[in-house]
């Protein structure tokens, strides 16, 4: 059971995902994100391994993101009449204006839900092998992606020695935010003319293997879909019409 | 007499890049039969690599270069080869080990393999199996290779290569970025392989001392892409540097006094202490992940020393990637950038390190000798007169260390102490006059130079092997 | 669209990709906190930043879909790096992508000048501000104060990624290590066009 989630077709479940984020951001009503947003942490916990200290610590930054969208919301939201319910400095706030102030946070605390599933529950050579072999990828693509992917930490080491030598010059005493984006210059340019010369090394290297760019016939790890597969993303689309049909019943007057 | 076959003919064929008005190659001729062992050697920048690429069919397609001549390639003329047809047959390992892999773990890059070559399901996980017990890579297996060593990854990119069941395996300078005593290792492993294997190698290689006997047969060609001869091969003696007298002088210019380096708990540098003078050259040596780098960076406050003290009037560090120091956008403003030098000084200082020419040249655009050149400029520009250079050697052809000897020793004789990281010591025994050796982030000590060469023992239990031409001198005075 | 590409400029495109992930994971992150804070205007002026890739790429290779996939790929790898915005990332990248590539197809992929960079930017920044109009609900926030957001975000786009993008893809020229690339091959012609 706890396995579900992790072993789910990533493209199926990419697809679910996306079109769960699509389908709530038509309504502005605060229970349709609420009841979807409590429903995926509800499947989450059920389907699911996840470290929920890790979970929480990223989930921190965008509870107060939802709180900015709730305040700014609040504050600068679109005139639309209704009762005034409370005032505070002189600032009247209507019932309607604190419902989608309310929905516009709960839609940040389903999608942040919903993306951390994702990305706590998904392997990523797993994800780009079942976009070529479900989505059909191109493998030029594809294999271009990894390349990026697995240089990531190589490059950020890089990044780091660029910006030590940088300092051994006494080249960051930039105090000022815009004159740090002046000087970003100087990391990005050793970092671009490095990976021009990355990108054709390692491209030759896959060329020198046989690779060719076009579909492959067989795959080391076939990724599939089964039934598994079908039955998650039924459930999951039966929780969203239910989150979409019942945040519609509550909110009506 | 059995007719041999031929893997490659070449008939006078010339190429060119199109941004080029100058031919690359110059009517190149010579054939390569089955089961040779062939190096192809030449200075740095010859069109060596370019003759490669042409044989596993990289270009012309990938640069839009242009061919004159006939390339035959088992017979068949090259063009007919559709792309990646050849490429199971021909199978190529490079020069740059960290960037010659697109998955993250050793299995997966082998199937990425196996999947190009539409290798059936069925048939993959034997093949696998196969090639990493061949390999001795069965351990590696599951291993992200981006964590392994250099000379794992080689291993790894041969690996990669021998799974195709190639005829042939050319390799582009396989061993330039390894230190001398993994080379020797990767070496020894690629004979045996060759053997097992029955293939035919075509070697690209500018230092060919490392390699022995290895090979029956060389191609040697010129700085401008013409072949100059084409014989048996003769085993060669390591490159001898000219003799120095040393430029030590009784001054001190650094004192280090139990200098420790602790990360999150890990000692990595523990308590060092050590003395240079004014005009000393140290060789600073060990096995890889020793501390080496910890201790340039330690040293000239890159990274926080722990506890101890450093004393001295000024150290510069010169990374491996000269490059990475750079801020401006010409040689000259380079220089002058901390602006801690006069206008004399720095005028001085570039017609001392032979600079005239490159002054107004974009710091990225010149070669790498002369990156380290203005790198070096720069330190003492910064007035660093002790200067740190990590790993100088790696990668170099023979002009460019007689061209770092210069360099090094001219540095020495206008009183810097310059410390050298290296692996190589063939080098350091021909420049350093002292040697600091360290093992597992502790300080084995700081040795005469003359006092390490004989000593076999000191020197493989930091990972060395003792330099040929001093070898040679000690017998010959026996 | 993909027959005309060499490996070469593919694996280039998401390396770029990757440096920029970087610059914006470790420099950029300038009170990310805050930002949070004080919602989701916070963002806008520095929206350019993840347009910039398209920009540099197309000023470089000059090829149709030299804007499109570099944003899309470097989404992707975003996306398998675990970066919270999920799966999302992924559309909002190709969409972005399209904004600028919709500029370059304007011009049919023949000029290169900073007015088309520029104009890239904007396209992208045009894309995106839509895009995030319907995700995230800016149709519930007061017009005048979403009209400052936009504005902001195309000056962003024009700026940071137009100019800066042709700033650093020049300094980039300079260095020598684009021989072989369309942008060396072409000589001035541009700055007249």
């Amino acid at each position: 059971m706890r396995n579900l989630l992790h072993d789910m077709n990533p493209s199926v479940k990419f697809g679910v995902v996306t079109v769960s984020m699509l389908a709530v951001a038509f309504f502005f009503n605060p229970w349709t994100p609420l009841l979807f947003w409590v429903s995926v942490l509800a499947l989450q916990i059920a389907l699911s391994r996840i470290n929920w200290k890790i979970w929480l610590l990223f989930m921190l930054p965008f509870t107060l993101g939802a709180f900015g969208y709730l305040w700014t919301t609040v504050i600068f939201s679109a005139e639309t009449g209704g009762t005034v319910i409370w005032s505070f400095a002189g600032l009247d706030v209507t019932d309607a204006q604190w419902t989608t102030a309310l929905s516009l946070s709960f839609r940040v605390m389903a999608f942040s839900t919903l993306s951390l599933m994702f990305a706590f529950t998904t392997d990523p050579v797993k994800f780009i092998m079942s976009l070529m072999q479900q989505l059909k990828l191109s493998p030029k693509l594809a294999y271009g992606i990894m390349v990026g992917y697995q240089f990531l930490p190589v490059m950020k080491d890089e990044f780091i020695q660029i910006q030590q030598a940088h300092r051994l010059r006494g080249a960051d005493t930039e105090k000022h935010w815009w004159q740090r984006l002046f000087s970003m210059r100087r990391v990005i340019i050793p970092m671009l003319a490095g990976a021009v010369r990355k990108a054709e090394r390692s491209a030759f290297a896959m060329e020198a293997r046989g690779f060719t760019g076009e579909a492959r016939t067989a795959f080391y790890r076939p990724v599939q879909v089964g039934r598994t597969d079908f039955l998650l993303a039924g459930v999951f689309m039966l929780l969203l019409v239910g989150s979409c049909v019942g945040g519609v019943i509550l909110s009506a007057p | 007499m059995r007719v041999r076959e031929s893997v490659f003919t070449l008939e006078s064929v010339s190429f060119r890049f199109p941004d080029d008005s100058e031919k690359t190659l110059d009517n190149i001729s010579f054939s390569i039969f089955r089961g040779e062992r062939v190096v192809i050697s030449g200075p740095s920048g010859c069109g060596k690599s370019t003759l490669l690429y042409l044989l596993n069919r990289l270009y012309p397609v990938n640069c839009d270069g242009m061919v004159s001549g006939n390339i035959f390639i088992f017979s068949k003329p090259a063009e007919l080869y559709a792309p990646g047809e050849i490429n199971h047959r021909i199978a190529t390992v490079f020069q740059d080990p960290d960037s010659q892999f697109c998955m993250p773990t050793v299995e997966e890059e082998l199937a990425f393999t196996l999947e190009n070559l539409h290798v059936p399901f069925a048939g993959m996980e034997t093949r696998m199996v196969e090639i990493l017990e061949l390999t001795g890579l069965a351990d590696l297996r599951h291993a992200n290779i981006q964590s392994l060593s250099g000379g794992m990854k080689q291993r790894v990119a041969t690996a990669c290569a021998l799974i195709m069941k190639p005829e042939v395996l050319l390799l582009d300078e396989p061993i330039s970025h390894l230190d001398p005593f993994t080379a020797k290792e990767f070496i020894s492993w690629l004979d045996e392989l060759q053997r097992q294997f029955d293939l035919t190698i075509v070697v690209v290689e500018h230092r060919l001392d490392a390699w022995e006997t290895f090979f029956q047969r060389e191609i040697s060609m010129d700085g401008n892409g013409e072949i100059i001869a084409d014989q048996d091969f003769s085993a060669r003696r390591p490159i001898l540097f000219p003799e120095r007298v040393s430029a030590m002088s009784g001054e001190t210019a650094i004192s280090v006094t139990d200098l420790s380096v602790k990360l999150k708990e890990k000692m990595l540098l523990n308590s060092f202490s050590f003395k240079a003078k004014r005009g000393e050259i140290v060789a600073i040596a060990g096995p890889n992940g020793s501390g080496k780098s910890t201790l340039a960076k330690a040293l000239c406050g890159i990274h926080k020393k722990s506890s101890g003290r450093i004393q001295s009037d000024g150290i510069g560090y010169v990374p491996q990637s000269p490059e990475y120091l750079f801020l401006t956008q010409s040689v000259k403003d380079e220089l002058a950038f901390s602006g801690l030098a006069s206008r004399e000084e720095l005028t001085e200082l570039m017609e001392r390190l032979g600079m005239d020419g490159i002054k107004e040249a974009h710091p990225f655009s010149v070669s790498h000798g002369q990156k380290r050149r203005v790198a070096i400029g720069a330190m003492l520009a910064d007035k660093r007169p002790v200067l740190l250079m990590d790993e100088p050697t790696s990668g170099q052809d023979e002009a460019a260390l007689y061209e770092l000897f210069d360099l090094i020793d001219g540095r020495a004789r206008d009183g810097s102490t310059v410390f050298i990281i290296t692996h190589d010591m063939e080098f350091a025994a021909s420049i350093a006059d002292s040697v600091l050796l360290i093992k597992d982030g502790q300080l084995t000590g700081k040795f005469a130079a003359r006092d390490v060469w004989q000593n076999e023992q000191l020197l493989a239990e930091h990972h060395l092997l003792p330099p040929k031409g001093v070898a040679k001198l000690a017998e010959s005075f026996a | 669209m993909l027959k005309s590409w060499k490996l070469k400029e593919i694996v280039l495109m998401s390396l770029f990709g990757v440096v920029f992930g970087i610059v914006y994971l470790l420099f950029i992150h300038l009170g990310n906190i805050w930002a949070g804070v004080i919602g989701p205007i916070a963002y806008e002026w520095m929206f350019g930043i993840w347009f910039i890739v398209s920009i540099i790429s197309m000023y470089i290779i000059r090829k149709p879909g030299a804007a499109l996939l570099p944003e899309s790929m470097a989404a992707v790898i975003e996306v398998m790096l675990g970066n919270a915005v999920g799966p999302r990332l992924i559309l909002s990248g190709i969409i972005q992508g399209l904004g600028a590539e919709a500029a370059f197809a304007a011009t049919r992929y023949k000029h290169f000048n900073l007015f088309v960079l520029m104009l890239a930017g904007i396209g992208a920044a045009v894309f995106s501000f839509i895009y995030g109009y319907f995700v995230s609900g800016y149709a519930a926030l007061d017009p005048s104060f979403v009209a400052l957001m936009f504005t902001l975000r195309v000056l962003s786009g024009a700026i940071i990624a137009g100019v800066g993008g042709k700033y650093i893809a020049d300094a980039l020229l300079a260095t020598g290590s684009l021989r072989g690339y369309a942008i060396s091959r072409t000589d001035k012609g541009d700055a007249r066009a």
